[in-house]
């Protein structure tokens, strides 16, 4: 059976019309009863949704909207969570990017999943294992979202929603797995299965904030994953955590089929960036100055330091 | 030969020690911060004298000619006061201190103990404004008129290459003392003061489009308090910012002509870094001595209002930024706090 992966064009009015749609286009239902619901939202950092950084508090909003409209979930527990990372904390990123006034209009919690208690897991991907700790809520929730923001990324090329869960690991100092990074995504997902994935792809993040005006839908985080780096201009294997996650058994991505809009429209708006340009700007740079500066004894800016 | 102590290395302290290096007769013979990791980078780079509080480097004093204070605002007072009562000569990182007050004891300090103090007052040392004060000088835009100074950019929440959090007294008004016009601000205001005189403030905005404690947007006009030049000052925090970009100008308008920092700022700062490394390479490769930090173009600054201080010292001459101007600077900011009308606070 083909994974529904729906597209769907939103205008700036209300935003519950368009997730509506979206999920509709890949059939979500709710069957079992729920009592609790995760909303990981993406807040790398205190850069605002329109930096094209961070998940739009709207789309949030709208979100719980549909939720308790649509599917009834009206005496739910719903928490939007994030977790502390290396340079971000969640209680700052909270307040500074608009969800402690959302989560008071919505009556919702914010979680800090830093803050919860933790449950070590070891997987094995692509032959190396690797230990994480998992926020344990998480484990226990009856639904679990996925909100991330459509964005390049220089060392994953493409970071949306596999990337996204990776951003659930309790510890803020996620810097640890750079070293085995794509492996680590892959594996944190392969313990973190999100039942649905909803894209903020208002606006996407290329060299600079796309205004896109797009939802991205779906129940399979790697299909979601698939599509999103189409619309940016790249194949499955220029990506290598989707390489990984397709070869670990994640999805197919021939099965994959694009509901909604037209996929070649968004493709159109988006600004591609070569992989290898997004690599040289990131490395070759600081190699270069490091080099420089031992050679010459000059100084390097403390803000450049490794 | 100048026995120097940093105290405090986070990135401005660091910054100060890897410029050390490059002055003639100064030696860093002792660092402190609270961090080990902080320490043991200096211990790497030679620093013999490790200390975690300032309070023991002050207390073993003897062998320090001046320290280099590089700490959060709220501890400037104790520290500038500390210093100067041990009997060194200070560079204090701007702001001088938080509030006007403050200022006011460490002036008191400053001719108490009879040292020298220069505060750390940068952009005066920017390639751009040096040329644009000889502009002026040279009377090519006739009488000024009007000068707009604009910073705007992540300020705190800049990213560096490694990510690290932004430190927690940043987000603490008590601790900062104000927000953007404190931080950035404080510059553009200085400049205004280094090119017009003393100013007072004839309106004030403040924004608080980042939902932190303290503003994270301004706008200022001030007015010469004895000519008719009047300036725009307008800082913010709320710009995502990369490096090498920097989001500043400074334009002073005459009645003869204008000048502006873009007419002297390298338009591609890339090019730029690569015309002025391949010069210090060339400059190593001949044996002479190279030009600091002139590839960053913007972090030159720091390493010139260093070495200025020291040559002050050397030839027992009153810095170039003094503790009157960190005082007069954080007067007109709180008189710009004070007439700020707060009642436009986005979503109020």
């Amino acid at each position: 059976m083909n994974d529904l992966v729906s597209l769907v064009e939103v205008s700036d009015d209300d935003l519950t019309t368009y997730i509506s749609k979206a999920l509709d286009l890949i059939d979500f239902k709710i069957n079992q009863k729920v009592q609790s619901i995760f909303i990981k939202v993406n807040l790398c950092y205190y850069w605002n949704s329109l930096t094209g950084y961070t998940t739009d508090p709207r789309l949030v909003s709208s979100v719980i909207d549909v939720l308790r409209e649509k599917y009834g979930l009206n005496n739910v527990d719903i928490k939007i969570a994030e977790a502390d990372a290396t340079a971000m904390r969640t209680s700052h990123a909270f307040k500074m990017l608009n969800y402690t006034k959302l989560a008071k209009e919505k009556q919702v919690e914010l979680f800090n999943l830093s803050k919860d208690k933790k449950v070590p897991r070891k997987v094995r991907v692509n032959g190396k294992e690797i230990l994480f700790e998992i926020p344990k809520s998480l484990l226990n929730t009856d639904l679990f979202i996925n909100l991330p923001k459509m964005k390049i990324m220089s060392a994953t090329v493409i970071t949306c929603a596999l990337k996204n869960i990776f951003g659930c690991i309790a510890s803020p100092k996620k810097i640890v797995y750079h070293p085995t990074l794509n492996e680590a995504i892959v594996g944190i997902n392969k313990l973190l299965k999100p039942h649905l994935t909803i894209v903020d792809g208002i606006v996407a993040l290329s060299r600079y904030p796309v205004k896109m005006n797009l939802i991205i839908a779906g129940k399979n985080p790697f299909s979601v994953d698939c599509i999103v780096s189409k619309i940016m201009g790249y194949n499955l294997f220029q990506i290598p955590h989707l390489k990984i996650a397709s070869k670990e058994g994640f999805g197919t991505p021939d099965k994959i089929k694009v509901v909604g809009d037209d996929l070649t429209k968004f493709k159109k708006i988006f600004p591609h960036v070569n992989v290898l340009r997004l690599k040289l700007e990131s490395k070759v740079q600081l190699r270069l100055l490091k080099l420089y500066s031992r050679i010459t004894n000059d100084t390097l800016p403390p803000i450049l330091e490794t | 030969m100048h026995n120097v102590g940093i105290i405090g290395l986070g990135q401005m302290g660091r910054l100060h020690l890897y410029n050390c290096f490059h002055i003639d007769d100064v030696k860093v013979i002792a660092v402190a911060d609270a961090s080990k990791k902080s320490l043991n980078k200096a211990k790497l780079l030679g620093v013999r004298n490790l200390y975690s509080d300032y309070h023991d480097m002050l207390d073993n004093s003897d062998n320090l000619d001046a320290v280099i204070i590089s700490l959060p605002n709220f501890l400037h007072l104790e520290a500038v006061k500390l210093a100067l009562e041990s009997g060194v000569d200070v560079f204090v990182e701007k702001p001088l201190a938080r509030t006007v007050e403050e200022c006011r004891e460490i002036v008191n300090s400053v001719k108490k103990s009879g040292r020298k103090l220069m505060v750390g007052h940068c952009m005066r040392f920017l390639d751009a404004i040096e040329k644009m004060k000889d502009i002026i000088h040279k009377g090519r835009i006739g009488s000024l008129e009007v000068i707009t100074a604009e910073e705007i950019l992540n300020g705190p929440f800049s990213h560096a290459a490694v990510p690290t959090p932004v430190p927690e007294w940043w987000f603490d008004p008590e601790k900062t003392g104000g927000g953007v016009l404190l931080d950035l601000g404080y510059h553009m205001i200085d400049l205004f003061r280094f090119f017009a005189g003393e100013a007072n403030v004839v309106f004030s905005c403040l924004d608080y489009k980042m939902n932190l404690p303290m503003e994270d947007g301004a706008l200022v006009v001030l007015r010469c308090k004895d000519s008719d030049v009047k300036g725009i000052i307008n800082v913010g925090w709320y710009q995502k910012s990369i490096f090498p970009n920097f989001n500043f100008r400074f334009i002073v308008h005459g009645n003869a002509g204008f000048t502006s920092t873009d007419h002297f700022i390298p338009k591609n700062l890339y090019f730029h870094a690569i015309k002025e490394g391949t010069k210090n390479l060339l400059r190593k490769i001949a044996g002479r001595k190279i030009k600091p930090l002139s590839y960053t173009y913007y972090y030159e600054q720091y390493f010139k209002e260093l070495k200025l201080f020291f040559d002050c010292l050397k030839k027992d001459l009153e810095p170039p930024v003094t503790v009157i101007d960190g005082l007069k600077t954080v007067e007109i900011i709180h008189k710009a706090y004070q007439l700020a009308d707060r009642t436009v606070k986005k979503g109020e």
